[in-house]
């Protein structure tokens, strides 16, 4: 064979596509792990968080209408996990955006590649990083003493709606970053996602809120989330409330995603 | 069956015509110098033959196929390295080599063994476990070529691959374009460099605001501009117009940066003297006096009306 003449490839296609989505996975992992500044802010921040919280409300757990907990550390731990999210879940949108800014994108689009696999390597990515977090996260919150009162079976359910909620996450940032090609405009979604978080369950239980905060946060897709996952740290094991936290997740998702999704073939149709 | 066929190529962005309309033909294993200053269209144009942007207008063919209704058996069977060597810093060069293995689908084994073949080629096996952002401009433009050629490419497109580069750098990336081409391998190299289309060429062809200017042999092309240019620099600015009635009498202005007037000297040397006679007795001081013969910025003038880079080379 000439050096002209090209390499024969007579692999399937479906092999091929997965291969090229676990490899764009594994890189976007990499770059996530190999720059401080990505995975420290995710890890170290909510956990700071987490620490002022429960100093300031921990006499809150008193009060007639909060659940009962053993503290609010444990109270606060989706929250914790839901922030760390947050910060993974712009990493996705950011690293894209970059991509297409530093033309990493087109030497991607200039190949064979399966076009699906750029995109779910991205999502891989954010979604390996949410249950490495979680996992950090509750782990801390165990030797500090926190009660997970669904065992090492809710420890797992944890991580599942950590990694489903992230990739739905993910997936905004990700749409605005292939529609705009631009890593400041995807940035920008950053504090409105935080906004969100703050004016949910996370913090404070809905019950002790009042007016159209209260309202807002009762209707807001984290709270929805938020609490079934609540409810396995606190009371324990139950079908219904992973159902009810992956169902929203999920929920979350397709929407981000078709979005994201549809942007991505927008960018592709461009070229 | 021609590697680069392009017939009636449009690109437009918005009211913008960037390609307005140009025809090309590469022929298998040469090297294809694809020649004009920034801004010209060879960026777009490369664009389209690589299947990252759809033409408004015209067909293009490239390894066979059609780059709009082919697309993807074009991406198979070539190589890209486009400008600026859009390579993740964060990845070693071995990392870098098995993700464009896998992205063509090529197996692990496969990726592997081709990647450290190509990593010797290109001289980087020593650098190999090194994350690209420690690599210099030089290294990463021969990695960049390394992933071009991953597997095995049968046409092989250049984006300006030497941009940027110190001369040695700029050298080594001949070397390798050189020594791809002896392979076998066709090459299309886009560059606003004059001395590199000359230097690796074998047929160039010449874009300015996204038509083609100029096509063929570049000493064909430079024959055909006939007279070598004379440029006299006068030591007196005021001089200057009287200097230009003067040269005017043996043969056409040609452009020149200011304080210079050039022409194109009908008779070439012998006609040397008689300049410097005539220059003489009309008491036009000279300060600088040159004749060259006609390069590539000759032909581009000569198509134009403009330098190429902006300055006489």
């Amino acid at each position: 064979m000439t050096a002209a003449q090209g390499l024969r490839l007579n692999r399937p296609r479906l092999l091929v596509g997965t291969e090229q989505a676990w490899t764009l996975t594994v890189r976007s992992v990499l770059a996530t792990a190999r720059k401080v500044d990505r995975w420290a802010p995710g890890l170290i921040f909510p956990l700071a968080m987490a620490a002022v919280y429960s100093s300031q409300f921990a006499k809150a757990t008193g009060l007639s209408e909060f659940p009962e907990v053993d503290s609010f550390l444990q109270f606060i731990l989706p929250a914790t996990i839901l922030q760390g999210i947050a910060f993974n879940a712009s990493n996705a949108g950011t690293d894209m955006a970059s991509d297409i800014e530093t033309g990493f994108f087109d030497r991607l689009v200039a190949s064979p590649v399966a076009r699906q696999s750029i995109f779910v390597g991205r999502v891989g990515g954010a979604a390996a990083a949410a249950g490495f977090q979680a996992g950090v996260h509750t782990a801390i919150f165990v030797v500090l003493g926190v009660p997970i009162a669904s065992g090492v079976a809710g420890v797992v359910a944890l991580m599942l709606i950590s990694i489903v909620l992230s990739v739905g996450i993910s997936g905004f940032g990700l749409a605005v970053a292939l529609r705009t090609g631009s890593t400041e405009a995807t940035q920008s979604m950053f504090p409105l996602i935080f906004v969100m978080v703050f004016v949910s369950s996370a913090f404070f239980p809905t019950e002790l809120m009042k007016g159209w905060y209260q309202s807002v946060a009762e209707r807001n897709p984290f709270t929805l989330v938020m609490d079934p996952t609540r409810q396995l740290v606190i009371s324990g094991w139950s079908w219904g409330h992973v159902f009810e936290a992956l169902g929203y997740s999920l929920l979350i998702g397709l929407v981000s995603l078709s979005l994201a999704y549809r942007a991505h073939l927008r960018r592709l149709r461009r070229s | 069956m021609k590697p680069v066929e392009a017939e009636g190529l449009v690109r437009t962005f918005g009211d913008v015509t960037a390609v307005a309309g140009i025809d090309l033909e590469v022929a298998e294993g040469e090297i294809f110098g694809f020649l004009g200053p920034n801004g010209a269209g060879k960026s777009t144009t490369v664009r389209m033959l690589v299947t990252l942007l759809r033409p408004t207008a015209g067909t293009a063919r490239v390894a066979g196929f059609d780059v709009v209704k082919e697309a993807d058996s074009v991406r198979r069977l070539i190589g890209v390295a486009l400008q600026d060597a859009a390579i993740d810093p964060l990845m070693t060069g071995s990392e870098l080599l098995r993700l464009q293995a896998v992205l063509h689908g090529l197996g692990r084994r496969r990726a592997a063994d081709r990647g450290s073949e190509l990593l010797e080629r290109v001289g980087l096996t020593g650098a190999a476990d090194r994350r690209v952002g420690t690599y210099s401009g030089g290294m990463r433009r021969r990695l960049d070529l390394a992933l071009a050629l991953i597997h095995r490419p049968a046409v092989l497109f250049l984006d300006e691959p030497t941009t940027g580069l110190d001369p040695t750098s700029r050298v080594a990336v001949w070397e390798e374009v050189r020594s791809l081409n002896d392979d076998g391998t066709t090459v299309f190299l886009t560059t606003q460099y004059l001395e590199e289309a000359d230097e690796l060429a074998a047929r160039i062809a010449i874009i300015d605001n996204g038509v083609i200017v100029r096509e063929g042999d570049p000493t064909v092309l430079k024959g055909q501009v006939g007279d070598p240019t004379l440029r006299v620099e006068v030591a007196d600015e005021t001089t200057i117009e009287l200097a230009r009635q003067v040269l005017g009498a043996f043969g056409d202005q040609r452009p020149a940066r200011d304080g210079r007037v050039a022409i194109g000297l009908r008779g070439g040397a012998t006609r040397l003297t008689d300049v410097v006679r005539a220059l003489d007795e009309q008491g036009v001081p000279v300060a600088h006096f040159e004749l060259d013969s006609p390069s590539l910025d000759d032909v581009f003038a000569d198509a134009t009306g403009r330098r190429l880079e902006g300055a006489e080379t």
